[in-house]
């Protein structure tokens, strides 16, 4: 009987020993789904194509390692939002239940993001807005589940004000027009630049808004339109190609000689792709420059992979999908699991290190305290194409809205 | 507000209403003599100005680039209109005017796809030759000196197609198969062939088009929706298939939504669609158009 008990004992311990190894090699072979769902295609075609190869390098690096805590590779799964948001919408639902994401990257356009931000947290998948900045997708209607790596709008705009206010007072301004996009992004850093230049800068006037559409291919009456009025200053708040095709037309009419155009989105994207034609001298804002950045050991070495895998230098956009992952990655360290609810538990308040440095995720709306950057276009004998001299960088806690001001925005969301 | 100022605006209507009527014009001509709502003409002019793009690269280094670029790209558009049309159009004369459009609107998703695999996702820019890169000044107003050619483009465009129709034979063929196809077919005039050539010449104008606006700005995906919308507009207020219609709409809505952007920017786009919508509700056949094709 004793050998007979003492026999079941060890198969049993054989067994269960088995049975162990084998949950432990399934748990180690589990992958991470991750989603980039991004616009591919319309008018955010280029910047999602180099935030794509930002996140892949991020990826691969990681995989390198084993993946996840070294033992979950992560895997892309890709859709194409088309920059609609019933699009992205759809796109991400398809991620969520055919791929089994557990986080997705998503997207260029603000109104995307806006529109997805509810199906994450309805399905509990974290969502990471990496370029796409409208405060909104992380002020009012919060969802726990979305994360903001980018400088979002109010940022971005009490950046330029901060600088613009500095230049009014130095040259005398007193009046100046906004000319900024259609849409969701452009609606609210523009409102938000106007009522921080007020604060800023009292002695300026807003004498014009023009919103042209996003996607409009003919600036022209716009441009007479301002030229007529004759301001002190423009401050534009135009996207990706909407940027490119305003400077183009507004070239041949001597636009640029005439009145100054402050604070305008000129990302590496632009400087690149506009490098002969460019005007030097206009005052811009960039939201992760990685020239900003070179002394940062993790920025050079990413410049570095990237250049040596795409043969050209990181735009903004790679840089932030690069972090999106990367500010994920040690999240899942914290949280010593890749389960969702524990990740986005860690993610929330923790300060993550990154190619533009150490940042926190601000634990009232999971905003990233990221820096703007303001600089001079002008040409660099290091690089094909001009980059921002003179840089200014805003700090996150510096431009952030205060947080009083976002809880007052949800009580009243919420009456 | 001074005389300059206004003048500046008009110029800017005047540019933007011939950019409109040269889109709009091949529209209006498919529409009026083959009674086909083509929604893939817009994304037929974005074809033409990535033709325009192509040719120009291979030339850039001449100044001549340019202006040789814009009729090569009309000329390769209007193959791909050919072929179209007689892969495809020919096959749907009789269809509903709603599975035309859904047809059509296909061949406008297929043809966005195709210039995504062909031409890429970046941005493409024509450098313009150094003549036309510095304003001209007419009564003071600056004035983009590549917009005279635009502008010189439309009304050439204009009268070329009025000429066509009213002084050619093959115009008066034309011409009589938008009241009676049965009619000519009797004659011994080979209307399919007519109607293939109808539609060349359609997309002719729109590769035409195409190659003039890729030397306005940069040429992206996606700018045929945004343009495509303001066609429609455009040949519904003049009336479709009448081309005096299509110049006066184009005028219309060009200089209407410049002097709006001067005095009520807000408003500029809806005024567009306000009076869109009156004609459609007041004259549907639009300022132009004879009843018959209402």
């Amino acid at each position: 009987m004793k050998l007979k008990a003492s026999s079941i004992i060890f198969v049993l311990l054989g067994i269960s020993l088995l049975f162990a190894a084998g949950i432990d090699k399934v748990a180690a072979e589990e992958p991470y789904n991750l989603g980039v769902a991004l616009g591919f295609t319309g008018t955010g075609t280029l910047y999602s194509r180099d935030q794509l190869e930002g996140v892949q390098i991020a990826v691969d690096e990681i995989n390198a390692k084993g993946g996840f805590l070294g033992r979950h590779p992560v895997r892309i799964f890709q859709q194409d939002t088309q920059t609609k948001p019933d699009v992205g919408v759809r796109a991400v639902k398809d991620l969520i239940l055919r791929e089994r994401v557990r986080a997705v990257i998503n997207d260029y356009s603000s109104a995307v993001a806006m529109a997805v931000k509810p199906i994450c947290r309805e399905y509990k998948v974290i969502h990471i807005a990496a370029i796409s900045n409208s405060e909104n997708i992380t002020k009012v209607n919060f969802s726990p589940y979305t994360f903001q790596v980018v400088p979002n709008s109010y940022m971005q705009a009490k950046a330029a004000a901060l600088g613009i206010a500095r230049m009014a007072k130095a040259k005398g301004w007193k009046e100046y027009v906004t000319l900024a996009s259609d849409y969701e992004w452009g609606r609210s850093t523009q409102e938000e630049l106007v009522k921080n230049l007020k604060e800023t800068a009292p002695q300026l006037t807003c004498k014009k808004e023009f919103w042209p559409r996003l996607g409009e291919t003919q600036f022209t009456s716009f441009i007479t339109s301002i030229m007529s009025m004759k301001p002190d200053f423009v401050y534009p708040v135009l996207a990706s190609k909407d940027n490119v095709t305003f400077t183009e037309q507004a070239k041949p009419y001597g636009f640029f000689d005439k009145i100054p155009y402050v604070g305008s989105m000129q990302s590496v994207t632009e400087l690149i792709t506009e490098a002969k034609t460019m005007p030097r001298g206009l005052v811009a804002i960039s939201r992760a420059p990685f020239f900003a950045h070179l002394d940062i050991p993790m920025m050079a070495a990413f410049v570095k992979t990237y250049q040596a895998k795409y043969k050209k230098f990181p735009s903004d956009w790679a840089v932030m999908g690069y972090d999106a992952v990367y500010a994920l990655k040690q999240a899942v360290e914290k949280a010593r699991t890749i389960e969702t609810e524990k990740v986005k538990d860690a993610m929330k308040g923790l300060t993550v290190d990154l190619t533009r440095g150490k940042l926190q995720f601000r634990p009232l709306d999971n905003q990233l305290r990221c820096s703007s950057y303001l600089g001079v276009v002008a040409d660099d004998a290091r690089y094909p194409f001009p980059i921002l001299k003179d840089l200014i960088e805003v700090k996150g806690i510096d431009s952030e809205r205060p947080e009083a001001e976002i809880i007052a925005a949800r009580k009243a969301e919420q009456k | 507000m001074t005389f300059t100022n206004l003048f500046s605006q008009f110029l800017s209507g005047l540019t933007y209403g011939m950019m409109l009527f040269l889109v709009a014009s091949g529209l209006s001509l498919i529409f009026g003599v083959m009674n086909i709502l083509n929604f893939a003409h817009a994304t037929l002019w974005l074809i033409g100005a990535y033709f325009c793009y192509s040719f120009w690269s291979l030339m850039q280094d001449y100044t001549f680039a340019l202006w040789v670029s814009i009729p090569l790209a009309a000329l390769a558009c209007a193959g791909v209109g050919w072929v179209t049309e007689v892969v495809l159009i020919k096959r749907i004369y009789k269809r509903e005017l709603h599975e035309q459009l859904l047809i059509t609107y296909a061949l406008a998703l297929i043809f966005a796809d195709a210039i995504k695999i062909i031409w890429g996702p970046t941005d493409r820019l024509i450098v313009r030759p150094p003549i036309i890169q510095k304003p001209v000044f007419i009564f003071g107003a600056p004035f983009d000196s590549y917009f005279i050619f635009v502008i010189l483009t439309g009304f050439a465009v204009a009268i070329g197609l009025w000429w066509f129709l009213k002084y050619t034979r093959y115009g008066h063929i034309v011409k009589a198969a938008v009241y009676s196809r049965e009619m000519v077919g009797a004659l011994g005039i080979p209307v399919p062939r007519i109607y293939t050539w109808v539609f060349t010449l359609g997309i002719f104008i729109a590769g035409l088009a195409g190659g003039v606006q890729s030397a306005i700005g940069s040429v992206t995906l996606g700018m045929d929706t945004a343009i495509v919308i303001q066609a429609f507009c455009v040949v519904v207020i003049g009336g479709f298939g009448s081309l005096a219609g299509t110049f006066a709409g184009s005028l219309i809505v060009g200089e209407v939504f410049s002097f709006a952007i001067l005095y009520w920017p807000d408003g500029a786009m809806v005024l567009i669609f306000v009076i869109t919508a009156l004609i459609l509700i007041i004259r549907p056949w639009g300022l132009f158009g004879t009843p018959l094709r209402a």
